[in-house]
């Protein structure tokens, strides 16, 4: 099978998908409820849209073609609002966040199609450890090789958003350290991790040629990548981020997304390069065990510097972008939450020891509904 | 009784009850306990090589040892268990409580109307179908108010052995509940109709039966808060259970005692206690292990009432009872499965799922195991009728309620009861 064509889009443009958990309103644990709600919100009014994911228990909603901060927000808010007035009728909850606190992988129910059965025979019981909860942002380029090169441009920014986006500290009941768990999960995939370093999409059919003739891969969904094209959108993807506990928050990241890769496309600050990626795991753990607080090393310069202090550093550069993208109010949210702390923070601050994991869930489920 | 039943009726007089007889003379409390152990043995042995419910084989023990069958125990040697029969059923109905959320009513207005429309259809078409066969008004609806109800101690206790999750156990929780509360206030208000009294008399049981509701309102509510304050001050979770068993004994106790209903004051218990207490609340199944050994006894007991009594004479009306009951409930569901959010196969697993007759309204308020005395001056074909029906209805309520969730919709594991 050859790689498809890159369908040229318009540059900029956004589309946001998030996977979000089901949860029961007894005991608050996952529940497979997916096919009562898709039922329940197939004549839902919006342009967004909303499909199963791999496990009954998860369910992925994707916007509509974006241009802006504002009615990006407008439209989460829409789908929010007829989301939960569905899951409310049907007597479950939604909630945001990476990972489900406590929530037992083997307890999960494959979703009846035939693309997740395959990856469930495929890849046994981590397609049920996949029950992970993932915010992925499309940006629209205009052609191939520039998506190419933005994605490997970007690479270098990819731990701001892991941090920035970081909700996941509890996995089967326990406190992990970590600020986003939910990113281990998804390394245990054989095919996850960064993009091949090629800078042209004939480079890259080359490379996609290869792998398919090794029957390794059939398409371009096997790629679990960080950042990966996804040539039939004729956009770039970007897949690290946890579910936020709030759509403000996953319309923030974004448009900070979007002021960056317009930062990126019209200043070229710097060429991308292999030997960015040197330090790419090195940073990618920074920011999922420590978050904001966590130290990463520049591609470039080599110099040490605080996750923060580096995002403080990048939204003052593309203000001006923000600006004419219509985005401040997106970055003043983002700037917001690196003093506030991220949703990892404010679900460890709910924890105290009276306070059960469930208790913890319903919170995180209410601050998600807005109830 | 027609030649080949009664040949059948007598041979198990001759082959089976014969070497059982000594067991008659023993002490009744022996005899429950050895039919507790045998109960065990059975669900065991078919859950292993039949995979059916546990409940299943603790019922059909029972209902072996019953008069109706091998006559090892009768009616009256439950008596001296009552309390700590009653005690499981209790237990059960708090569990229950705890499980509800009233609040999806009001989120589903639906499912509310749905509620009370299959509990007012089933009993109006039991009610129809049996003065249709000449039973008369009055008591056809005594039957049609008991038969509305669906057993929530069968569905607690299938809830609890599968741990099913999804739309359609919610909402047999939920439905169980409502309808049992419901044939509870129609069996107060039964004289009304039954014995043609003034309407002075009717204003005065019309107050009785607000009387019944508020009060047993208000001692679940006393109950439900009792044990949040109670649980304050033990932070021991091993103590939750005692706890728990305590305060259900104290509230079913003060409900008998001031003649309001035990079912639903522990109904409103538990959701009170949920309410308020959130995850505080740990809810052991059963209510830790001496509810669940209760639970084993319930459920033997279930079967030892069991009459099949007159089966032959009345089986139209008992026909005409457990059909129209299964088709008012299943029109009701069908009506309003799609706007309350329920797709056609949920929906019939609901209708078969809803289908466990319940004696746990009578038997909550009765000091005895005598339903008679719970409707005084009902006619007593249609009474039998009723008692036989819900025998039947009875001893294969895990079945109607765990195949559809297992099968039909797959909310339970299917390899696990």
């Amino acid at each position: 099978m050859a790689l498809e064509a890159f369908t040229p889009s318009q540059p900029l443009t956004l589309g946001v998908e998030l996977e979000l958990q089901l949860v029961d309103t007894h005991d608050f644990d996952l529940t497979p409820r997916a096919e009562d709600l898709l039922r329940e919100l197939a004549g839902h009014s919006g342009a967004w849209d909303v499909k199963p994911e791999i496990t009954r228990s998860m369910i992925e909603i994707g916007t509509s073609i974006q241009r802006s901060f504002v009615p990006l927000r407008d439209e989460l808010h829409d789908l929010r609002t007829q989301m939960s007035r569905a899951a409310r009728k049907l007597n479950i909850a939604i909630s945001g966040g990476g990972t489900h606190a406590y929530q037992h992988w083997s307890a999960q129910r494959i979703f009846p199609t035939e693309r997740f059965h395959y990856i469930s025979e495929l890849y046994g019981y981590l397609a049920k450890q996949f029950t992970v909860f993932g915010q992925h942002v499309h940006v629209g380029v205009p052609n191939g090789d520039e998506a190419l090169w933005l994605l490997h441009a970007l690479s270098r920014y990819v731990p701001h958003f892991i941090a920035l986006a970081a909700s996941s500290p509890y996995v089967q009941g326990e406190d992990t350290g970590f600020q986003s768990a939910r990113l281990n999960s998804v390394f245990a995939f054989p095919l996850s991790g960064r993009a091949p370093f090629v800078l042209t999409w004939e480079g890259f059919g080359q490379f996609f040629d290869k792998m398919t003739s090794t029957g390794v891969v059939q398409s371009m969904k096997d790629f679990y990548w960080d950042i990966r094209p996804k040539p039939e959108f004729g956009t770039i993807e970007l897949r690290v981020c946890d579910t936020p506990l709030q759509v403000d928050k996953a319309a923030a990241l974004a448009c900070y997304l979007q002021s960056l890769c317009r930062h990126l496309r019209e200043e070229r600050p710097f060429e991308p390069a292999e030997d960015d990626y040197l330090v790419y795991t090195f940073n990618r753990f920074q920011a999922c065990r420590f978050g904001l607080d966590g130290e990463i090393v520049d591609p470039k310069t080599k110099q040490r510097s605080k996750l923060r202090d580096d995002i403080i550093r990048t939204l003052a550069r593309i203000e001006p972008h923000a600006l004419d993208l219509q985005a401040l109010d997106a970055c003043n949210l983002i700037r917001e939450s690196l003093t506030e702390g991220n949703d990892a923070a404010w679900l460890r601050a709910l924890r105290r020891p009276q306070v059960p994991m469930p208790a913890v869930v319903e919170a995180a489920a209410a601050r998600w509904m807005r109830s | 009784m027609p030649p080949v039943a009664q040949q059948i009726a007598d041979w198990f007089g001759t082959v089976l009850r014969g070497p059982l007889a000594g067991l008659r003379g023993a002490d009744p409390v022996l005899g429950l306990a050895l039919m507790v152990l045998a109960a065990l043995v059975v669900a065991s042995v078919l859950n292993r090589r039949l995979r059916l419910p546990r409940l299943l084989g603790y019922l059909l023990v029972g209902a072996l040892a019953s008069p109706a069958l091998l006559d090892v125990l009768e009616r009256t040697d439950l008596d001296p268990w009552k309390p700590l029969i009653d005690l499981a059923v209790a237990a059960l109905v708090f569990e229950l409580g705890t499980r509800l959320r009233p609040r999806w009513l009001l989120d589903n207005p639906w499912l509310a109307a749905s509620s009370v429309l299959e509990a007012a259809a089933a009993a109006g078409a039991v009610g129809f179908a049996l003065m249709m066969l000449g039973a008369p008004a009055a008591s056809a609806a005594a039957a049609a108010a008991l038969a509305a109800a669906t057993s929530p101690v069968i569905t607690m206790a299938a809830f609890l052995e599968a741990r099913p999750r999804g739309q359609v156990a919610e909402r047999l929780l939920m439905l169980s509940a409502i309808n049992s509360v419901l044939a509870v206030l129609a069996i107060k208000l039964w004289p009304v109709l039954a014995q043609g009294v003034s309407a002075a008399d009717s204003l005065a049981l019309l107050a009785s039966a607000g009387a019944v509701i508020f009060g047993s309102v208000l001692v679940g509510l006393a109950a439900g808060m009792l044990l949040d304050r109670l649980a304050l001050l033990h932070e021991d979770l091993a103590t939750m259970p005692v706890l728990q068993l305590a305060l259900v004994i104290l509230a079913a106790l003060l409900a008998i005692a001031w003649g309001l209903s035990p079912f639903m004051t522990l109904l409103v218990a538990g959701m009170t206690a949920r309410s308020r207490m959130r995850h505080r609340l740990t809810v052991e199944p059963y209510l830790g292990s001496a509810g669940a050994a209760l639970t084993v006894m319930l459920f033997v007991s279930f079967g030892v009432l069991s009459t099949i009594t007159d089966l032959f004479n009345l089986l139209p009306w008992v026909l005409a009872i457990i059909v129209a009951r299964l088709l008012g409930k299943g029109l009701a569901i069908f009506a309003t499965a799609r706007p309350s959010g329920l797709s056609w196969r949920q929906a019939g697993a609901l209708t078969l799922a809803l289908q466990p007759m319940s004696s746990l309204s009578v038997l909550l308020v009765a000091d005895s195991f005598g339903w008679r005395t719970q409707l005084p001056g009902a006619d007593g074909n249609v009474i039998q009728a009723l008692l036989v029906a819900t025998t039947l209805m009875q001893l294969t309520g895990p079945l109607w309620t765990l195949l559809p969730l297992k099968y039909v919709v797959r909310e339970a594991d299917e390899t696990q009861n």
